[in-house]
């Protein structure tokens, strides 16, 4: 006998979950994918109401291969994880047509499932899990409500409580699972991320005008918690990529060999930090200057630039120290060599500037403190949108324009400084970034990247010089911070923000703070769950070290024994317990049985006051009205908690 | 409500003096929508009590004084052959009624008794291959003589099921009796009587009936009661489903009439010897009037949950 097939009900909640199951892959895949699996949800939807709409095999047949044939010409080959993604959600959506009866729409809702886990191949943040648990909470109900002998036309709350209840009933083996399952060093998923989305972050060269772009985006790029005090926002400049090589335009990082850590001769404590870094497609670190120690994957070299290996795309926590102040000691002949390197689009005025400074100054430390004044005098301006430097950039900035942000400085600085005969290159990295006070963390963002120069002294060796902190020195001191969407005119100066004026704005900063602080945790305790932890866990839990297989059988004994658990805690939940009502109503009649009026065992409430006050008429009042409020409770329609609290309020107060 | 119903109470104790609970349980069993059994020895009043109540409810009445030659069309009515029109013609018996009294209904055989049980069950009766409906309400009022009075069939107990209530009358008491033996007749004050309830309110009242809140506690009680005349020895059988039905919509006629905003323990207790009495035997011996002793255990037994 065929089954019946599908209510208007039935399909149409299930393409709308079905929808709502694959938005979150709207972003991510190509816009005419998402457009075609619209297209044929809507398609399904108006065809309830309009049967004439409904496709045929052969048509349907046609728009199947139409599909495969969109899907292989934009990702050709099926190559990275959005083509197959896309391939599940149209050929989900497909399904969606010919679905006619009960089985069909069992197939949708487990393609539905399997659509869902295919989010977390690319987000596992607090949201998208909340988003996932809610999408599975739906599926299911729907699945509860197909399941469902008679039609009915209720709204489906009941299909929905109980998948709730369902999927909270998981929980229990959800955190055996989470604890317990064996852990691969790295993402699973790995392979298939496709790295051509790439994210923005530094890169390991500068061409002026890139840092510029990146300085607009409010995404973050690393999470800092400090082991004590946070330094003040002029102390912390991240140090990445240093940068050596230059033909004039372009800046480049030089081949140098990695170096033991060193100790620096240095006073201060050093400070020690964790820091989270979101994923990126590049293989540094970012530490305060300077690093002293490091993650053991990571590797320091001469110039402290610190690598790390198998850090693309992942979001990566380590543990490092610093010391704010230092000396780096003597320079090797190789990097002399480099830190003098000089492009060939050196000009006569540039010359000629450097040699009145040389002749102004006694020693090369004056001569630094010579060109800062020169760009606080000066009428140089910070902004974001420097006008195009077309032949020499350095010398059209310095002589000409005069605006541009920190590429600019920290380039044409160290420039100055190698023609004026002091080794010098230009540092990238992040400086300052925005303190959490909700999770007391240092959130830096890409906005908050920099570049600054470092020159080679006598009497300090390396020492940061950021010429951008003499021209606007609010960049420095304070957060980071302006509106990002204002237009501004090319070569208009950046106002800074005075700080938030606006009420809802600065909730909206708390908020976002707020959110930021619960991210950050999650993604320290739920998703930063490594196999360190795991075997830590074990280890205070008295299990000692596991292998991945024995971890694995322990997973399943623990599930095991754990369901049988959970069936024995809800039949004891589920067992007859005695109503407060009753409990109260006992209370009273053995109060007065300790006065001798003992309630019969089949006499009913009414009978017994009746006897009661017959035998002891001073207690009518009480009597009566916990009586009445009895009988109401227990007998009558009255299901209210606040009189089941008069009750027992009243049989507290009594006193025969 | 409430008083309507005690002005007929009162009305119907002018006549029957001294006898309230039992009008009262009359009165339920009337609400309740089922059959009255009165049984008593002849002359405490069962005729009496039977015309009363019709009187007191307005309803047209009908009498079968139940012989042992009294045949099954006596009660459901004959069709006869019309010269006329030449056809047979129903001539509809005394059961076409609102409220019929079967008098001392254990004198008739057990085929005019089963011809009048039938007809309370459907509530409609079949002639000659014609089923004819029966008047809406339909009440059975019947009365008879203890069972081992001479010359009486007692019902089967299959019967006896079909009377939602059985009850007894029994002698008056004295200053009753006084207040009988010096007054009026009775007979006459039958005729003096005014109807307290229209048709109209006696459906309301049924209606009512129905609508009287049941807790689930209450539902457990009526099951202790169930569960324990089925698993005591003392009992040759338990009670029936039916029973449990019958005790229900007694107690919330009873919760009714005595103005009760739900069904009470004590509304159970106050039909269930009237309820279930008729319908339980000993386990032991065949004692006659055995069922309001075994009724009474039961309630005592039976302890509220």
């Amino acid at each position: 006998m065929n089954p019946p097939p599908l209510n208007h009900r039935s399909l149409l909640s299930l393409s709308l979950i079905t929808l709502l199951v694959v938005a979150p892959h709207f972003a991510r895949l190509d816009p005419r994918i998402s457009l075609a699996f619209f297209a044929v949800v809507l398609l399904r939807v108006t065809s309830l109401y309009r049967p004439h709409l409904r496709l045929g095999r052969w048509l349907l047949l046609g728009i199947t291969l139409a599909s495969a044939a969109l899907i292989l010409s934009l990702y050709p080959l099926l190559m990275g994880l959005p083509a197959k993604v896309a391939l599940l959600s149209l050929m989900m959506g497909l399904k969606l047509m010919e679905c006619r009866r009960r089985r069909d729409l069992y197939v949708v809702v487990f393609l539905g499932y399997f659509t869902l886990i295919t989010h977390f191949l690319f987000d596992q943040g607090m949201l998208q899990v909340a988003y996932v648990v809610v999408m599975v909470i739906a599926l299911s109900g729907l699945l509860i409500e197909a399941g469902r002998t008679e039609s009915h036309s209720g709204w489906p709350l009941h299909s929905l409580r109980l998948a709730a209840g369902m999927t909270a009933q998981a929980l229990p083996v959800m955190l055996v699972l989470f604890f317990l399952f064996p852990r691969l060093n790295g993402p699973l998923w790995n392979l298939g991320v496709d790295n051509s989305t790439g994210q923005t972050g530094l890169s390991d060269s500068i061409t002026l005008g890139s840092i510029s772009r990146l300085i607009r985006s409010r995404a973050v790029a690393f999470r800092v918690d400090f082991d004590q005090a946070m330094p003040a926002p002029p102390l912390r400049y991240w140090r990445g990529p240093v940068l050596w090589h230059t033909d004039g335009r372009r800046w480049g990082r030089a081949d140098l060999p990695k170096t033991a850590l060193v100790s620096y001769r240095s006073d201060a404590p050093p400070v020690s930090y964790q820091v989270t870094l979101e994923p990126s497609p590049n293989d540094w670190l970012y530490a305060l200057d300077l690093p002293e120690t490091l993650p053991a994957e990571a590797s320091l070299l001469a110039d402290f630039q610190i690598t790390a290996k198998d850090i693309r795309q992942r979001r990566y926590r380590y543990s490092a120290s610093s010391r704010l102040q230092y000396h780096t000691g003597s320079l090797s002949e190789r990097q002399r060599r480099l830190g003098l390197q000089l492009p060939d689009t050196v000009t006569p005025r540039m010359r000629a500037l450097v040699s009145r400074w040389r002749a102004e100054s006694a020693d090369d430390r004056q001569l630094v403190n010579r060109a800062l004044q020169f760009f606080r005098n000066e009428p140089f301006h910070y902004t974001l949108n420097p006008p195009l430097l077309e032949t020499n950039p350095v010398d059209q900035f310095l002589f000409d324009s005069r605006r541009g942000f920190c590429e600019h400085y920290a380039t044409s600085f160290t420039l100055l400084m190698r023609l004026a005969g002091i080794p010098a290159r230009v540092v990238t990295g992040y400086q300052g970034g925005e303190r959490n006070p909700l999770g007391n963390y240092l959130i830096v963002r890409q906005s908050d990247a920099h570049a600054w120069s470092e020159v080679w002294l006598e009497q300090s060796g390396w020492t940061r010089i950021d010429p951008t902190a003499a021209v606007a020195p609010e960049r420095i001191e304070r957060t980071f911070e302006f509106d990002l969407q204002e237009n501004t005119a090319p070569g208009s100066p950046v106002i800074f923000s005075a700080g938030d004026h606006d009420l809802l704005n600065r909730l909206a900063k708390q908020f976002g703070l707020g959110l930021d602080a619960a991210n950050a945790s999650w993604h320290r305790w739920i998703l930063g769950y490594s196999s360190q932890q795991q075997q830590r866990l074990l280890q205070l839990l008295g299990f000692g070290s596991l292998s991945a297989f024995k971890l694995a059988l322990t997973m399943v004994l623990a599930v095991a024994a754990l369901v049988p658990l959970l069936i024995l805690l809800m039949r004891w939940r589920d067992r007859d317990r005695p109503d407060p009502v009753q409990r109260d109503y006992g209370k009273f009649c053995r109060r007065l049985a300790r006065k001798g009026i003992a309630r019969l065992s089949h006499e009913g409430p009414q009978d017994f006051a009746r006897r009661v006050i017959r035998q002891r008429p001073d207690l009518q009042r009480p009597v009566s009205a916990i009586i009445d409020l009895y009988i109401a409770l227990r007998y009558g329609a009255e299901d209210d908690p606040k009189q089941q609290r008069r009750l027992r309020q009243l049989v507290r107060n009594f006193r025969a | 409500m409430k008083q309507l119903l005690d002005e007929a109470v009162m009305q119907a104790g002018k006549i029957i003096v001294g006898k309230e609970q039992t009008l009262r349980l009359a009165l339920t069993c009337l609400l309740a929508n089922g059959h009255l059994l009165i049984e008593d020895l002849p002359g405490v009043g069962k005729t009496t009590l039977a015309h009363t109540l019709a009187r007191l409810l307005g309803l047209q009445y009908q009498r079968i004084q139940f012989t042992s030659d009294l045949l099954p069309a006596d009660i459901i009515g004959v069709s006869v052959y019309h010269r006329g029109d030449e056809s047979f013609q129903f001539h509809p018996g005394p059961v076409f009624t609102q409220l019929l009294l079967a008098d001392e209904i254990n004198r008739a055989t057990p085929k005019a008794q089963s011809a009048l049980l039938e007809a309370m069950e459907e509530r409609q009766v079949t002639s000659d291959g014609m089923t004819r409906n029966l008047p809406q309400p339909f009440f059975v009022i019947a009365t008879q003589n203890p069972a081992h009075q001479i010359g009486t069939f007692p019902l089967p107990e299959s019967q006896l099921d079909r009377f939602l209530m059985r009850i007894h009358i029994g002698y008056p008491d004295e200053r009753a009796e006084r207040i009988l033996l010096s007054g009026e007749d009775r007979r006459s004050l039958l005729e003096q009587l005014t109807p307290c309830l229209t048709l109209e309110q006696l459906r309301d009242l049924q209606q009512q009936v129905i609508q009287v809140h049941v807790s689930n506690a209450l539902l457990d009680y009526i099951q202790a009661l169930l569960k324990f005349s089925r698993n005591s020895p003392r009992f040759h059988h338990g009670l029936s489903p039916r029973a449990g039905l019958a005790l229900i919509n007694s107690a919330r006629a009873w919760a009714l009439q005595a103005g009760h905003a739900q069904v009470l323990p004590e509304d159970v207790q106050a039909v269930l010897s009237a309820t279930v009495a008729h319908r339980l035997h000993s386990g032991s011996d065949t004692g006659v009037a055995e069922g309001q002793g075994l009724a009474q255990f039961l309630l005592e037994s039976v302890p509220l949950p």
